[in-house]
């Protein structure tokens, strides 16, 4: 490899890894875009690099705590911006390449013992291991899995480049994260790849997709309505130890699913047996929608896919009612009188709000596992960071409802109704925060800059940057010279690159961000704005930035007009044209925020007032004194002409005396 | 026994009193005057003769001067003294006689120099206030020029046009 393009340096992940994006690997990323990668090093094993989409963001706690190589996994081993793929920048995950095909190739019924020994056991000492790192995988499932040869250990691939459990097929989920946005399933538990994996067993011991050719509504709906193990196998007959091996890993109730350490003894695991009581069928049916419901369970469901006509079934009480004549279920239907009568009492919250809680209550009530339901949107909070990245790709309704869950601490509310099964204190904590960090004022706050604190390795998504993949502040400085070189209209600092600084700063930039909150005068935005560029060059790119001091030479007319006296005024002028021309900011905010030269040219204005004052009240005086003067000229003359006749008297006298 | 009345007091009793005052001492001055001129007309009746005559417009302006300090027959009276000087000198150097004393008086001459000198008291009295107006109005212009110029010069460097109202 020490022969490489020189010109391929630059595209070097990690520092050693080089993309090859002529190469595409169909197979290898489990439906995730992937390339053949190669390293500068000598490699063991075959590499691979996926492509990270720009508004589903890899995940980086799991990028960061899988350093060490995982046997029987495609570890990730680095991340960063490859080579460009048709002229867009791209970011790639490299990681291990599979050395087979996947299982769902040619799929086949696979023997018991060989789905137990070569399948099961690998994967839970992959689970075993990933739980011990606190980490999931979130991507199991048979194109994601990889066999070399026949009766060897599987390889789980990777799921690493997007978010978790963004790529699984409904099947492979429960309903629960089935029915969430794909972004906003969260990282989960590793009981939800125990569920995975039973639905990949169920599979390869079937030979055939389970569920195949039903929509993810009627699989939700299947599972609920009968149950998952009974929906998945669809009443074929398995092997007896993977019957009771995988009715224990489709449990409902995640906490009823056995650990992956157990899953490694498949007689401990089989006999592990945990009684659930199956959610009670109703006598008759309830339609909400165009779903028919039979229990709570499919009626959660229903309520969450068509929450609009789950609302006039509530508040109508025909809900109730079948609750206690069908259903039998009392307990729920005084659980949803309660929530009516509490948003009848509830004139703080606007209505639309309280409406959308009441739902979303009603929905936790009639199933704790379901998850946070708001306005036909569900996800799971710690799913909340990718969904927002990907609401950046101008989905503005997407938006709107992730504002008001955030806005409205819907998270704490949401927990708190689930608090036999997890304590709500840490979500209505983090739920508080967001909330925080969503209200900051300004340009740097809102949603963008929640979006970007959730996700720590997205992008900039403004549309200034275009096809540049920016994910540090490093980078941002000199795209923002790129950017207001070639237009200097631009807003440099619009809301979405503002909240990225402000979030990508780690608190170093948090006073100049605020400042660009405050409203004020033009003069003052336009000094935020410059101290932030200036602080932004001083702290990430001190180089020559001749664009971005040109675009704020051009924009600082109202500081240099703060100053009064006009002959200074044109000299701060002249020499901010001056400094514009070398490209760096520091000088000029020394030059525009003079606070000694300001204070003296106050001064001076102070003085100059004073003087004008002065002058007119002198030109006043002068132009109201004509009587005055004329009293005094009246009066003067008479003196002179009685001293000129004192003195012709005198001269007479001295003549006379003289003779 | 007579018994002794207050008189009432009001608050323009004191000023009553004030102006009762000056009457009683204006009319000691004419009073004394008059006697002045009595006594030097039994004396020296040449002279009162010449003096009569020649300070007439004198005393024609002082009877017609209203003004405090009458200015204007000051001026007259002091001019016109300067023309009875050599009439007066010229009396005393041929013995004071009445005779010459109405010789002088009745001398064309002699009465046109003193009334002519008396006249140009009067015409000092009101050509020089004119005059010291035109000065005065010349320095206050030039003062306002000055000011002006200084004004628009702050204005201009300061940025103060608004101010410019009041020029």
């Amino acid at each position: 490899m020490a022969d490489l393009p020189e010109q391929n340096s630059g595209t070097l992940i990690g520092g050693q890894y080089l993309v090859d994006v002529t190469r595409r690997l169909p197979d290898a990323g489990g439906g995730v875009m992937a390339f053949a990668a190669s390293s500068l090093r000598t490699s063991a094993f075959p590499l691979m690099a996926l492509r990270v989409d720009r508004h589903a963001p890899a995940r980086p706690r799991t990028l960061h705590n899988l350093v060490t190589r995982v046997e029987g996994l495609l570890t990730p081993l680095a991340h960063g911006i490859g080579p460009p793929i048709d002229g867009q920048a791209a970011w790639f995950v490299i990681c291990q390449a599979p050395a087979g095909s996947p299982v769902s190739s040619g799929l086949r019924p696979w023997p018991e013992t060989t789905l137990i020994e070569f399948v099961m056991r690998p994967i839970a000492a992959v689970l075993e291991q990933l739980q011990a790192r606190g980490i999931t995988h979130r991507g199991i499932r048979p194109n994601n899995v990889f066999q070399t040869q026949p009766n060897r250990p599987v390889t789980l691939g990777a799921a690493w480049s997007a978010p978790a459990a963004m790529h699984q097929p409904a099947v492979c989920e429960t309903a629960y994260t089935a029915l969430c946005h794909p972004a906003a399933r969260g990282e989960g538990r590793t009981a939800d790849d125990v569920y995975a994996l039973g639905v990949l067993l169920v599979t390869l011991a079937l030979g055939r997709p389970a569920m195949d050719g039903a929509d993810d509504r009627t699989i939700m709906y299947r599972k609920l309505e009968l149950g998952d193990f009974v929906a998945i196998t669809g009443g074929e007959r398995l092997p007896p130890i993977l019957y009771d091996l995988t009715r224990g890993m489709l449990a409902e109730d995640p906490d009823h699913r056995p650990p992956p350490a157990l899953l490694r003894d498949p007689s401990g695991a089989r006999g592990r047996r945990v009684a659930a009581r199956p959610a009670s069928r109703a006598q008759r049916s309830f339609k909400i929608g165009a779903i028919t419901v039979w229990n709570n369970r499919t009626l959660a469901l229903a309520m969450a896919l068509d929450p609009a006509e789950a609302l006039i079934a509530i508040q109508g009480g025909t809900l109730m009612y079948w609750l206690r004549r069908g259903l039998g279920d009392s307990g729920l239907a005084v659980k949803l009188e309660e929530l009516v009568r509490q948003n009848a009492q509830d004139t703080l919250t606007d209505k639309e709000t309280a409406l959308s809680l009441l739902t979303m209550r009603a929905i936790t009530d009639a199933d704790l596992l379901m998850p946070l339901c708001w306005r036909g949107l569900a996800i799971f909070p710690d799913g909340l960071g990718p969904v927002l990245a990907a609401a950046l790709e101008n989905e503005p309704g997407l938006q709107r409802n992730l504002h008001d869950i955030v806005n409205s601490e819907v998270q704490g509310i949401w927990a708190a109704m689930r608090e036999e099964r997890a304590p709500s204190g840490p979500q209505r904590l983090e739920a508080r925060q967001r909330r925080a960090v969503l209200q900051i004022k300004g340009p740097a706050g809102g949603l963008p800059r929640l979006t970007y604190t959730l996700n720590p390795i997205i992008p900039c998504a403004s549309a200034l940057v275009g096809g540049r993949w920016i994910t540090s502040l490093t980078d941002l400085a000199p795209a923002l010279d790129a950017i207001a070189t070639t237009t200097p209209d631009a807003d440099l600092l619009e809301p979405r690159i503002a909240a990225f600084i402000g979030a990508r700063s780690e608190r170093l930039l948090d006073g100049e961000v605020q400042a660009l909150g405050h409203e004020g005068e033009a003069a003052d935005r336009v000094l935020a704005t410059l101290k932030l560029l200036t602080e932004l060059q001083n702290r990430f790119h001190p180089a020559v930035m001749k664009g971005v001091t040109a675009w704020i030479a051009a924009r600082s007319q109202s500081l240099v007009e703060r100053w009064k006296n006009r002959e200074r005024r044109a000299a701060v002028d002249a020499q901010l044209t001056a400094l514009a021309a070398l490209g760096f900011l520091q000088p000029i905010l020394f030059l525009l925020q003079d606070q000694a030269g300001h204070a003296a040219d106050l001064e001076g204005l102070r003085s100059a007032r004073a003087s004008v004052a002065e002058i007119d009240a002198e030109l006043n005086q002068i132009a109201d004194g004509g009587v005055l003067r004329a009293a005094f000229a009246t009066r003067l003359g008479q003196e002179i002409a009685a001293g000129a006749g004192l003195a012709a008297l005198a001269i007479t006298l001295i003549l006379a005396a003289m003779g | 026994m007579a018994t002794a009345v207050k008189q009432p007091t009001t608050k323009q009793g004191p000023t009553r009193q004030r102006k009762a005052g000056l009457a009683s001492s204006n009319r000691s001055v004419v009073w004394l005057s008059g006697l002045a001129c009595g006594v030097l007309a039994a004396i020296a009746p040449g002279t009162a003769t010449v003096a009569a005559g020649l300070l007439a417009p004198g005393v024609v302006a002082l009877r017609l001067d209203r003004e405090p300090g009458r200015p204007v027959a000051r001026a007259v009276l002091t001019c016109g003294l300067a023309g009875c000087v050599h009439p007066v000198t010229t009396l005393w150097n041929t013995g004071q006689s009445f005779e010459t004393a109405i010789a002088i008086v009745t001398d064309p001459t002699t009465i046109g120099i003193a009334w002519s000198a008396a006249a140009a008291g009067w015409l000092l009295t009101q050509i020089a206030p004119l005059a010291v107006r035109v000065a005065l109005e010349a320095v206050a212009l030039a003062r306002a020029t000055r000011l002006r110029a200084a004004r628009s010069r702050i204005a201009e460097a300061w940025g103060l046009d608004g101010a410019s109202n009041n020029e």
